[in-house]
């Protein structure tokens, strides 16, 4: 079925269609078989499958907002939330694959939604094409200022430790759970909802450590409210390089939340070559460069198919890591 | 607190073009408050991108001001069709919809407008003093306090309506029961999703109440759409008479400072703080058995309440970074698209957007209360729709405003079934008040109780032990049990003294 406007939020018609996207809408009237004649001829809605406000839907605006003039086209953001991005990807999935659509996602979706809760409706990277790699958040390790514990081993060296998370199937409930776990640390995770409560919840003294993102925790590391023990990734954060890595400590412990942005599997090559195309040139602007840093999120920019393998190896090497500290991050408790 | 970028804050709150766009957002605000389900926080994600271009604080200012507008706003629909679109106003609408079946919906709204001013304005001066040394508040409250905070919530829950306790009470519990659908908080089990991630984050609290208020009352207003029309009474004026005001202005100041101090907690402190503000005015009042039919306190209490906590749910947001609720997150992620990080550093490094959006307040509360009082006149008027034609159009409304939740087709179903709900409770004589409020206390006791557990390792009694839920567990029982039983003693007393009176004397 043909829209007369671009499938979007429904309120958007009193806020501002752009001329140009309501003038091409027009233009399509007759079928969707021209599309990939001269892909795109009208607004491509960009799916935010998380709530609005979040980092994830900040990304996908900031992004949004700097492909539109290299795609010659609108892109209206619509968030779909639900089920750590789920939801809106199984629509993704059942809607058409014509490139009109385009989604968000998520690492943690599918490297660390399997090991919580064994779904066979879940879905799977493979039913998915990447179109664009967009950034790496990592995380850090924090307390709050006025704990005891100066240094990581400070903290591994705790009888009991109470650290919160921003959620069962979180990189911040593995990152920590894994830490806690391979040092042998009596530790008890407390799930809140969010990055939000688990903020609050640190800086009032309600929980002793949690692995948060960057973005979440920076402006209270500035502010001096919270002590930053360690991060996640690979080498030191460049927006915390005197910051140790787990790695340093002897804790082979990576994790980290990467973006990205996907079409349906069979949407055609074409179709995904020009997405691809206007995302790398959207990726070069100066706007989108400052909201990284702005955000202390780090880019991350491969091809569909290193981004694929990337994925599968996380999967494979976090199963492994959970299976042997014996740490466990969902029902199986 | 440096008085000079208060000031200061007070030549940007009044630059023109930021007047202007406080006059956009309250009425956009007002309006989306009106249409049932449309929430401000789908609003302000829809008006992001109009945002981009715009001046960091007039964006902002513009963006609050469809916040509080909001709040005005939904007191309308609350107030005469019964449909509360955000959990704050649920109470509203038990008193404030008798009022109007009584034909003083003019009176109730513009108490309700009123009230809102004043604790809006209050707040506003109050955050404006406090603000800094306020934000240890929200983090004073821990997994524990809002355990017990949740539990007094629950409590005060059976004080609505009129009916049956009973009653009261098997509601409540059904509301609680649908709090468990989703994915387990702490474990990530699925709890009654029927294998679909439509369920996985649960229910939205303003399907349940779109559907058990809003469809299930027009399911039973159409069933007696045939019957003779009960005359409709005039609507009275607008401006509330000299009696209105007098019984309502203690519960306003009341209201305004409940609403305040509970405001600033970041979990579900705006439901809190109308549910206490009721319950106070409906302790305090000479005659309780009114509330539920038809009291103007029930009215100014709560709305004073809900409109002071949305104004400090500022306080979170601006001091610590923290967004109290789905709004305030959207309204967080419209300071960082500009490059602000609303938090710690927030006043001291744009002290003009920080004095500049609170500032605009004062003035856009003004405009919405200017606004209120010409529209409730018009607004009441809807009344005399016939129900044949206002239910098609109300149901169609709230389908939209359901959709815009989280853009899901699958939630307008869900509406559907939970109207169906709210129609069989009709029949039967449930209220669904006490449902919809237990269900939003529902998922915040059950997560915060079991966090607790498991920061406490398991022990109980570190709730007394801590000072302030310990202070809170003692208000708890203090009003839980000690005063019902002594209230209990004394009528018992007096029934004894009446009888042996006259010898007595």
């Amino acid at each position: 079925m043909q829209h007369p406007f671009p499938r979007r939020g429904l309120l958007a018609g009193l806020a501002a269609v752009p001329p140009l996207a309501a003038l091409s809408a027009c233009q399509v009237q007759g079928g969707a078989d021209e599309a990939n004649a001269s892909f795109p001829t009208r607004a491509v809605d960009f799916w935010v499958p998380f709530d609005a406000g979040g980092s994830g839907d900040l990304i996908s605006r900031a992004i949004a907002k700097a492909a539109e003039a290299p795609l010659g086209q609108s892109l209206p953001v619509t968030n779909k939330p639900g089920a750590n991005g789920a939801v809106g990807l199984k629509e993704l999935l059942a809607g058409k694959s014509d490139g009109y659509t385009i989604a968000l996602a998520v690492k943690s979706l599918f490297a660390i939604g399997p090991l919580v809760v064994d779904d066979p409706d879940a879905v799977v990277i493979e039913d998915l094409r990447i179109i664009t790699t967009l950034t790496n958040e990592g995380y850090v390790l924090v307390v709050h200022a006025d704990s005891p514990y100066q240094t990581l081993e400070d903290l591994l060296a705790a009888d009991q430790v109470n650290f919160g998370t921003t959620g069962v199937g979180t990189g911040s409930q593995l990152s920590a759970g894994l830490l806690f776990g391979i040092a042998g640390v009596n530790a008890t995770d407390v799930p809140f909802d969010g990055g939000g409560p688990t903020v609050t919840a640190l800086l009032g003294k309600d929980i002793e450590a949690a692995s948060l993102s960057l973005a979440e925790t920076m402006p209270h590391i500035a502010a001096g409210d919270m002590r930053p023990l360690c991060v996640f990734s690979e080498e030191r954060s460049v927006y915390l390089d005197d910051v140790p890595t787990a790695l340093e400590i002897g804790h082979n412990i990576l994790v980290d939340q990467r973006r990205f942005i996907v079409v349906p599997g069979d949407t055609p090559d074409e179709v995904v070559g020009a997405l691809t195309l206007a995302f790398e040139e959207a990726r070069e602007g100066s706007e989108y460069g400052q909201f990284l840093q702005d955000n202390f999120m780090e880019r991350w920019e491969v091809d569909g198919m290193e981004a694929e393998l990337h994925l599968a190896e996380a999967t494979e090497q976090f199963a492994a890591q959970i299976a042997d500290s014996g740490v466990t991050l969902g029902s199986a408790e | 607190m440096d008085f000079s970028s208060v000031l200061s804050g007070f030549a940007v709150a009044f630059e023109w073009q930021n007047i202007l766009f406080c006059l956009l957002g309250v009425t956009v605000g007002m309006l989306i408050g009106v249409l049932p389900g449309l929430g401000p926080a789908a609003t302000i994600a829809i008006l992001l991108p109009i945002t981009y271009n715009l001046e960091p604080t007039a964006a902002v200012i513009m963006l609050a001001g469809i916040f509080y507008g909001a709040q005005y706003g939904g007191t309308i629909t609350s107030v005469l069709l019964k449909l509360p679109g955000e959990a704050s106003t649920v109470v509203t609408a038990l008193d404030g919809h008798a009022l109007a079946r009584r034909g003083e919906a003019g009176p109730a709204l513009g108490i309700a407008a009123i009230a809102s001013f004043i604790g809006g304005t209050a707040s506003i001066i109050l955050l404006s003093f406090i603000a800094p040394a306020l934000a240890g508040v929200a983090l004073a409250f821990g997994s524990a306090e809002y355990t017990i905070l949740a539990l007094i919530g629950i409590f005060l829950v059976g004080t609505l309506g009129n009916g049956s306790i009973i009653k009261s009470a098997a509601a409540a519990a059904a509301g609680l029961l649908l709090a468990t659908v989703g994915l387990d908080p702490l474990m990530g089990t699925p709890r009654f999703t029927f294998g679909t991630d439509q369920l996985a984050d649960g229910i939205d609290f303003t399907i349940v109440a779109m559907g058990l208020f809003g469809v299930g009352e027009i399911l039973y207003n159409l069933e007696h759409r045939n019957r003779p029309q009960t005359a409709v009474p005039s609507f009275g004026r607008a401006i509330p008479g000299r009696l209105h005001w007098l019984k309502s202005r203690l519960a306003i100041l009341r209201g305004s400072v409940t609403g305040f101090i509970l405001g600033i907690l970041p979990g579900g402190g705006a439901t809190m703080s109308s549910l206490v503000a009721y319950a106070v005015e409906k302790r305090s009042a000479k005659d309780p058995s009114r509330f539920g039919k038809g009291a103007i306190e029930g009215v100014a209490g709560p709305e004073s309440a809900n409109n002071a906590a949305a104004t400090s749910s500022f306080i979170p947001l601006l001091t610590l970074g923290i967004p109290a609720n789905a709004t305030m997150a959207v309204l967080f992620g419209a300071l960082m698209l500009q490059g602000i990080t609303p938090g710690p550093g927030l006043m001291s490094d744009h002290p003009d957007v920080f004095w500049g959006v609170v500032n605009s307040m004062y003035l856009g509360n003004l405009l919405l209360l200017v606004l209120s009082i010409p529209l409730i006149g018009l607004f009441v008027r809807m009344l005399k729709v016939r129900p044949g034609v206002l239910a098609p159009i109300t149901v169609v409304i709230t389908m939209i405003g359901t959709y815009s939740i989280r853009n899901n087709a699958f939630d307008m179903l869900l509406v559907i079934g939970l109207g169906l709900l709210g129609y069989g409770m009709r029949k039967l004589g449930f209220e669904p008040g006490p449902f919809v409020l237990a269900f939003v206390l529902g998922s915040l006791l059950e997560a915060s109780f079991r966090r607790s557990m498991r920061i406490f390792g398991g022990d109980v009694t570190e709730f007394v032990q801590r000072p302030v839920s310990g202070t809170l567990v003692a208000i708890l029982v203090l009003t839980v049990v000690v005063v019902p039983l002594l209230r209990k003693v004394r009528t018992r007393q007096t029934a004894n003294a009446e009888q042996s009176g006259v010898t007595a004397e």
